[in-house]
């Protein structure tokens, strides 16, 4: 089996709190959303990237920290941050 | 001092602020020069090497470039200009001149070295970052294989699941429309394919065991050598190219390119699974794709290289599918489609998945204006638009089934898929089954067949280039 959304919405707060610098525990869960992405990097492809043009199933994770809202994607393969300071990464 | 004054002093220093920048950048540009050419001097004057790079380990994440430099930039003046910065040249494509892959040791942004390198405008074409994607899970779910319920149809193929195939056959089953198909029943009284026509599925690899693909995969011929690259080594290629571990074993561990593959060529009339557009033909499956379905330009690049290497000891590959994309664009990549189009290759390419116009937003590489790229766009069954396809009366040529496809899965398994990704694959396989009925046609005449030869559709029509359905008793010359 591969990933479940438990396991990308856990690896999300704990990347959004690495990343900011801030207590895990401060980071909000907004909401975590099941959805289709146009392709297989989830919509969101990284620098320098391609992805095979077939619709996928995966799950939107809207979290809150410092007063913005922050957004990853994933599915049973990875985990997505979208449009961060206008990048897109690969987190697992 | 007055307020003038302190505005006069304050604009004088930005200016001289401004100056320094610009002289110290063109200092570092001039050592750069200066540093390539020095190295090329010394090795025509003396043979001898420059002084060793400081010893860093090798590591396959390392930041990398791609860098065309321009003719006569020998390979070995550009293996000494990689060492005189403190990079490696990891591999050379050898199909586009020039064109090479740089690791770059010291850990800098690829952006940062990619401008490096094109500041040596009298020995780079252009460089560019090639950014690595190296993240997968551990695990993957086939998904659930969707079950088909037979039902007879004269002169159809006996494989179980035929009738959901609605884009060989659609018989307005399942409320799709009448004749809303690619007429294969039509174009098998003519052919079903052969296996002397090779179609290259460059994706995530091909499972080569799946019970209605194995007839129809390539193997590399007896005759063929090895695949040998300057960089890479002898590669025992009998599968095919696996461009991201450099080794000759490309097995699918995602699914979606044994999903392309089965649609191009699962084995017709075996009583197995689906039957493919070809049942007859060669596929050879070229992995740059992970497990997870992306992957890295450069890679795609050398996978292209690797088909182009095999075109020239003798392989028929006559059509490469690419049913993945990206709105970025890359020269090199572009580069290596040309190459591959002046080996008589057919590059067909999926339009893209966002439901926007790549006229105004280009995806690539279906948007490369090169004259052996077809651009994808796909239809659902009742002949319509699919509502995520991408489209666009200049960059997108022609419309396919992309929705709702069954074919081959990972472990011998079938399922359901949707995504221009799927239609790609149709115009492949109509592509190969015209090859197969006339092999010495050239790779433009067959585009311009496929793309005049279109059932033209009315919600297609201001919307793609042809207006039309890929037909493949029209490409052949029947009435569908």
């Amino acid at each position: 089996m591969g990933f479940t959304k438990e396991d990308v919405t856990a690896a999300a707060k704990q990347d959004l709190a690495d990343r900011l610098g801030v207590d895990e525990g401060s980071v909000e869960e907004l909401s975590v959303t099941g959805r289709e992405f146009p392709d297989m990097s989830l919509g969101a492809p990284a620098d320098g990237e391609m992805s095979a043009q077939m619709i996928a199933t995966g799950w939107e994770i809207k979290l809150g920290a410092e007063g913005k809202t922050y957004e990853y994607r994933g599915d049973k393969y990875q985990l997505r941050l979208v449009d961060f300071d206008g990048r897109n990464y690969v987190i697992k | 001092m007055n307020r003038n004054n302190i505005w006069i002093h304050i604009s004088i220093a930005v200016v001289l602020i401004t100056l320094a920048a610009v002289l110290g950048q063109i200092r570092l540009w001039e050592n750069s020069l200066r540093a390539s050419r020095t190295v090329s001097d010394n090795l025509r004057k003396t043979g001898a090497p420059p002084p060793p790079p400081p010893l860093r380990s090798f590591d396959s994440a390392e930041p990398e470039v791609l860098v065309r430099f321009k003719p006569g930039v020998s390979v070995s003046d550009i293996k000494r200009i990689a060492v005189g910065k403190n990079d490696l040249l990891k591999d050379e494509f050898e199909s586009v001149g020039g064109l090479v892959e740089i690791d770059d040791l010291d850990n800098a942004d690829p952006e940062t070295t990619a401008n490096q390198y094109a500041a040596m405008s009298d020995l780079v074409e252009y460089a560019q970052p090639n950014y690595q994607i190296n993240l997968e899970p551990d695990e993957f779910n086939t998904g659930s294989p969707r079950d088909g319920v037979y039902r007879t149809i004269s002169d159809a193929p006996n494989d179980p699941l035929f009738n959901e195939q609605w884009s060989a056959s659609n018989r307005g089953q399942d409320g799709g429309k009448e004749n809303a198909d690619i007429g294969a029943l039509h174009a098998w009284a003519k052919t079903k394919g052969s296996d002397k026509i090779v179609v290259a599925v460059l994706d995530t690899g091909v499972d080569y065991t799946q019970k209605d693909l194995v007839a129809n995969m390539w193997s590399r011929p007896d005759a063929v050598p090895e695949y040998s690259d300057d960089e890479l080594g002898t590669i025992d290629d009998i599968h095919g190219f696996d461009a991201d571990a450099d080794a000759g074993d490309p097995m699918d561990d995602n699914g979606h390119g044994t999903h392309c593959a089965g649609i191009i060529g699962a084995e017709g009339n075996n009583g197995i699974g689906i039957s493919g557009i070809n049942w007859n033909v060669s596929i050879m499956p070229l992995k740059f794709l992970g497990k997870g379905g992306f992957g890295s330009t450069g890679n795609a690049i050398k996978a292209i290289n690797y088909a182009i290497d095999r075109k020239q000891h003798g392989v028929n590959v006559r059509v490469i599918n690419a049913s993945w994309g990206s709105t970025q664009y890359s020269r090199a990549l572009e580069d290596a489609i040309r190459a591959a189009g002046e080996q008589g290759i057919l590059f067909v390419a999926a339009a893209g998945n966002n439901g926007s116009n790549n006229d105004r937003s280009a995806h690539y590489p279906s948007n490369f204006d090169l004259p052996n790229v077809i651009s994808v766009a796909a239809l659902d069954r009742t002949d319509t638009l699919a509502s995520f396809s991408n489209y666009g009366v200049k960059t997108v040529h022609i419309a396919a089934p992309g929705r709702d496809i069954v074919s081959t899965w990972l472990g011998d398994a079938f399922r359901e898929a949707s995504g221009t990704s799927m239609a790609a694959p149709q115009v492949s396989g109509v592509a190969a089954l015209v090859l197969a009925s006339e092999p010495k046609l050239t790779m433009t005449k067959l585009r311009e067949r496929l793309l005049s030869t279109v059932d033209k559709v009315d919600s297609l029509q201001g919307k793609i280039a042809s207006g039309g359905r890929v037909c493949a008793a029209n490409a052949l010359g029947m009435k569908d």
